[in-house]
């Protein structure tokens, strides 16, 4: 078994106690209740090289103005430009070390990571966990942009961490571009990360991934809100073999507004998995949910979201919708949204459809004579438009919308 | 222009179009009037090419191509053009867009070049005259949150813009006031061609005031039942359906 050599890696005490939790678990197969539709089991199979040294080839940039720009290459963290006032980078000991306060409650964070054996594994390989401290009242006017990429000429396990912290009343655009590029060779991208965001705070976080069809991407992105703090989150999964985002809100102070957008367009071999958590556990909090899909070929997608409202969280909004076009009879789309809800004085909603298009709007669309095929691609990119709109930066936007739309132009033969 | 001979429609296995003759030349407008439930949109979805009605007999030839043999984007660039008695709502597309797509897909498949940017301005702001519509609307996503009027008037517009040589309109004076119906009605006016032809489907004679009909049929139980001119418009009016009806030796 491929984990077989991960027993003879050397590692220090709290390393190896999370190796230790991870060689206990494995890796998640489909008997777990978490990982019904997806057996991450043939990873065994792989011979991994757990801690690659190579580069990968260079990758031009999204062509957007930022105020920063920081890379993972093959796991490994650099900063390409001069920083902003009022940001640190720094390595996890080094900033645990400036902030015991913050540390005091970041060790009791207690994220729901049953069954994400991967989390343990990261931890127990990562070799770079940075944190991107943003100061107290600091407003970034561009995004910083995080370009993450791997590419390997043999099968290699890569592990990254960051931890992204905004003071008070600070102010980020985070755009998180991930992509592989190794088409012949297996990538196991495994990537946590967790963000704080402090009282009165504001995050937009971007993220796009962009994946080879032999590369399992394993996303943890664990978002923790204080008080008066908002969070725009988009994820946005337009290729990958074998994609699987956790993204977990636990939000922790009052008026918090957290806001959960999702795009996924698997084609065909593709797998993307969206397991999201809002946990409300203070009162007078909002969340809003919207996930759409369009599978593609013989595609499979998964959404799970699962939405707590704490007995404390009196006065809590939380609405999620879960819309998906499937655009062939060989894909397939498995649907679960969870709530559960211990207080009484809550709105909540949730409602997902999975479907094919309108016949009477094809029908309507074609007596005008517009073609079958243009038809269908006008009504789905309507479709994931609504999404992609929302994205406030134009050339961000763009650069989505026009991978979104070759991929659906590609698999409907437009 | 068209000559249907002897059309059988159905849905499942309810027979709804159960032998229709009808022969439109071009510059004539025909009414097609009947009660509730009679087939006229049937025959008016049949003819623009929906799918889940099957033909099981007959004819319909047009411009002598068989238009039951064309896919409806095909029959819409050979110049068939249906205004539809409930327009479908389409998020995220603008009628603008709409619009774009469909007369450039028209230009392709008659072999025309396709309009830029300037062109499609041009043409549209003539076009929107047509109909007193403006441009709000149409860059709003087509027909959602429209209301039944501009609904029917956006459907005009799109019949302007594609300027067909049979328009088949589909009760398109239902849920429209008196102000509104005139306007519609003016719209199809303008449009009319000694070179194209009109069917005008209703079942009030209200709009025949306005779209004056050289020829009149009642469609009833999938056939056409009475023919005559317009003054047959007027006689339904007055004493309604029945004594046609109650005439039929089924
Ligand atoms: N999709 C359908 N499924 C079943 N029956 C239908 C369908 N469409 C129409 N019909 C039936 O066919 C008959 C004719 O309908 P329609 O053509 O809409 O009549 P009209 O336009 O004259 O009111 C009606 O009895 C109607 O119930
Ligand atoms: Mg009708």
């Amino acid at each position: 078994m491929a984990t077989d050599t991960l027993v003879t890696i050397s590692l220090g005490k709290e390393k190896q106690a999370a190796m230790d939790r991870f060689l206990a678990k494995g890796f998640p197969t489909n008997k777990w209740e978490e990982w019904k539709y997806a057996s991450l089991k043939s990873l065994n199979d792989v011979d991994w090289n757990w801690n690659t040294s190579e580069a990968p080839a260079a990758t031009p940039l999204l062509a957007i103005e930022t105020a920063l720009h920081v890379q993972t290459l093959n796991g490994k963290f650099s900063v390409h430009s001069a920083l902003p006032q009022g940001i640190e980078i720094l390595e996890f000991d080094a900033f645990a070390q400036q902030n015991p306060n913050f540390i005091a409650g970041w060790i009791h964070r207690n994220p729901i990571l049953e069954q994400n054996s991967l989390y343990d594994l990261n931890e127990a390989l990562t070799s770079s966990h940075q944190v991107i401290w943003v100061k107290a009242g600091t407003i970034l006017d561009r995004p910083i942009l995080h370009q993450y990429v791997a590419d390997v000429s043999i099968a290699s396990a890569i592990q990254s961490k960051v931890l992204i912290y905004l003071e008070k009343g600070a102010s980020l655009t985070w755009v998180d571009d991930l992509s592989t590029l190794s088409s012949s060779e297996s990538i196991l991208s495994n990537y946590v990360q967790e963000i704080w965001v402090e009282e009165a705070a504001q995050l937009t976080f971007v993220k796009t991934q962009d994946f080879a069809l032999k590369t399992t991407h394993i996303d943890h992105t664990f978002i923790f809100q204080q008080g008066n703090s908002q969070v725009d989150m988009f994820t946005f999964s337009i290729n990958g073999g074998f994609v699987r985002n956790n993204l977990h809100f636990y939000v922790d102070g009052e008026n918090v507004l957290s806001n959960l957008n999702g795009l996924y367009v698997p084609g065909n071999n593709e797998f993307i998995d969206s397991h999201t958590v809002v946990d409300h556990r203070k009162p007078n909090c909002e969340s809003n949910e919207l996930y759409k899909g369009v599978l593609l070929g013989n595609s499979t997608g998964v959404f799970n979201g699962k939405i707590f409202v704490r007995p404390d969280a009196q006065k809590t909004n939380a609405f999620q919708s879960c819309k998906n076009v499937l655009a062939s009879d060989k894909a397939t789309m498995n649907t679960k949204p969870q709530l559960e809800i211990w207080a009484d004085d809550v709105k909540c909603s949730h409602g997902t459809t999975t479907g094919q298009l309108s016949d009477e709007a094809l029908f309507y669309m074609r007596s005008r004579g517009i073609s079958e095929e243009a038809a269908k691609t006008l009504l789905m990119l309507a479709f994931v438009q609504q999404v992609i709109d929302k994205v406030e930066i134009p050339e961000l936007r763009d650069s989505i919308s026009n991978r979104v739309v070759a991929k659906i132009q590609q698999a409907l033969g437009v | 222009m068209l000559s249907i001979k002897n059309l059988h429609a159905r849905i499942g296995e309810k027979e709804i179009l159960r032998g229709i003759n009808l022969e439109v030349k071009a510059g004539e407008v025909h009414a097609i009037m009947g009660p509730n439930g009679s087939g006229k949109s049937t025959l008016a979805s049949v003819l623009a090419g929906r799918e889940h009605y099957e033909v099981t007999d007959g004819s319909v030839d047009f411009l002598g191509k068989d238009l039951l043999d064309l896919a409806p984007e095909a029959r819409a660039a050979e110049g068939v053009f249906l205004a539809f008695q409930y327009p479908v709502e389409i998020p995220g597309v603008s009628t603008t867009n709409f619009m774009k797509s469909a007369v450039n897909e028209i230009r392709k498949y008659r072999g025309e070049e396709a309009l830029d940017a300037v062109q499609f301005l041009k043409m549209f702001k003539e076009k929107m005259a047509y109909v007193n519509i403006d441009q709000s609307l149409l860059s709003r996503s087509l027909n959602e949150g429209f209301s039944g009027g501009e609904k029917k008037r956006n459907e005009i517009f799109q019949m302007a813009v594609l300027n067909p040589k049979l328009a088949i309109l589909d009760e398109t004076d239902s849920g429209l006031d008196i102000d509104a119906l005139r306007i519609v009605a003016e719209g199809v006016n303008k449009l009319k061609s000694p070179d194209n032809a009109t069917i005008v489907v209703t079942h009030y004679q209200r709009l025949l005031d306005y779209i004056v009909p050289d020829f009149v049929h009642v469609l009833y139980k999938g056939r056409i039942v009475k023919s005559g001119t317009k003054e047959l418009a007027l006689e339904l009016e007055e004493k309604g359906y029945d004594w046609i009806i109650s005439a039929l030796v089924d």
